[in-house]
């Protein structure tokens, strides 16, 4: 896959999901670590994790994607491919007046992002098939979403935590 | 009138309900406050569309690039800033940029850093505030990976299946929660997932064409209908 190609992937799917960075996942999924094999399935899980320890947008990952593949210029031009849509925001500004209040555009994304919580589910799944090998990982896995959504822990903190558990299990057993 | 009110009101009342359940986000203290001094004399004499020097674009868009939260975060910051301390925009207009920007098909930060660019500097000013929101994602995005680089060729990436992996995996999961937050109970909004969950799962489909037909259908059925309709309507439902 040349550079091109994967700057064109990135933003078709960014364009897709308007710009919303887990509904990426299983788009990215499908075409780079499955389909193409250019990246691996610990490459595309590391970057979705750096999206959400760090700050600002969450759709940047695609710049690690970028940069694992080709370096520091694979990283710019895929920012500039999720970037540059953002320009539609112009003409809108000057005639929004009926697009703003589209009923159907609305309806469009609520179709999008609910179809992609299925899509997201079902990539879990593969993934897990994948990369959930040891029985360890699963506990890890259980550990984080129970720190995450009962405990209302900080993603950093609960990343740390479940990471040295995974450790301490691991030496164990 | 009475469509743009109803619409306006409810992007508030998504916004601050939103807002109650996503920390605030932390703000990066000294860039803000060091502008801010000037300012509040001339506070209740500035009119509103106030001009923005590229300066204080750009320590805006830096500080709200700082946010975490995602884009709850950013817009968290924006607003504090333009509409709250430096009076630039009116809340109305903040709303209604903000009710554009989800409809560009692109982060809708993104897109807001493209208005506000282009409001206060024209084209040049669409690269400041730009390159200032994403500065502090991109380098640190490029900084662990390059840390990823690092663990590849050393032993400790033998212990990534067990720690980093499987807690990544999880906060997929956590995403998909967080969006569909109507999925999760008997109504259309679950056929649609359940039906995109086994179409892709066990026949396969490309999830792109998943998405896109989940869109196109969701343009008819998932619809909003006006107001007076859906309050009759829940009225028979109930």
């Amino acid at each position: 896959m040349s550079l091109w190609k994967l700057a064109l992937l990135i933003a078709l799917f960014n364009l897709m999901t308007f710009g919303n960075g887990p509904v990426m996942i299983p788009l990215l999924q499908t075409h780079l670590v499955e389909g193409t094999r250019v990246l691996s399935q610990d490459q595309l899980l590391y970057a979705f994790t750096i999206a959400r320890v760090t700050p600002g947008q969450a759709n940047f990952y695609v710049a690690s994607i970028g940069y694992m593949l080709y370096g520091m210029p694979g990283a710019i031009v895929a920012t500039l491919a999720i970037i540059l849509p953002g320009y539609i925001m112009i003409p809108l500004l000057h005639g929004f007046e009926h697009l703003r209040d589209s009923r159907w555009i609305e309806g469009f994304t609520k179709g999008l992002t609910v179809t992609s919580v299925g899509l997201i589910l079902a990539a879990v799944v593969q993934i897990a098939r994948g990369t959930l090998t040891q029985p360890v990982a699963w506990l890890v896995l259980i550990a984080m979403l129970v720190m995450t959504q009962l405990l209302k822990w900080k993603t950093f903190v609960a990343l740390a935590a479940v990471s040295c558990l995974g450790l301490l299990l691991k030496w164990l057993l | 009138m009475d469509a743009n009110s109803s619409v306006g009101l409810e992007l508030l009342n998504h916004f601050y309900q939103s807002r109650l359940t996503v920390e605030r986000a932390a703000p990066i203290a000294e860039g803000g406050n060091r502008l801010k001094r000037s300012e509040d004399k001339e506070k209740r004499s500035r009119e509103q569309g106030t001009r923005l020097t590229r300066g204080e674009l750009f320590w805006i868009f830096l500080k709200a690039g700082f946010a975490f939260g995602g884009g709850l975060g950013i817009l968290a910051v924006l607003e504090d800033e333009l509409v709250d301390k430096r009076l630039a925009v009116t809340k109305e207009e903040f709303l209604t940029i903000y009710g554009i920007g989800r409809i560009v098909p692109s982060g809708t930060m993104t897109a807001l850093a493209v208005a506000y660019g282009y409001k206060f500097g024209g084209l040049s000013g669409t690269v400041i505030t730009l390159a200032a929101l994403s500065l502090p994602v991109f380098v640190l995005t490029i900084a662990l990976t390059i840390a990823y680089h690092y663990l590849r060729n050393s032993r400790v990436f033998d212990l990534l299946p067990v720690t980093i992996m499987p807690a990544a995996l999880a906060l997929i999961v956590v995403a998909a929660l967080k969006l569909g937050k109507d999925v999760f109970r008997p109504s259309r909004e679950l056929i649609f997932a359940g039906v995109a969950f086994s179409f892709a799962l066990f026949l396969r489909l490309n999830p792109a064409f998943i998405l896109l037909a989940g869109g196109v259908l969701g343009a008819f059925a998932l619809r909003r209908i006006d107001v007076e309709d859906r309050a009759k309507k829940k009225g028979s439902e109930k």
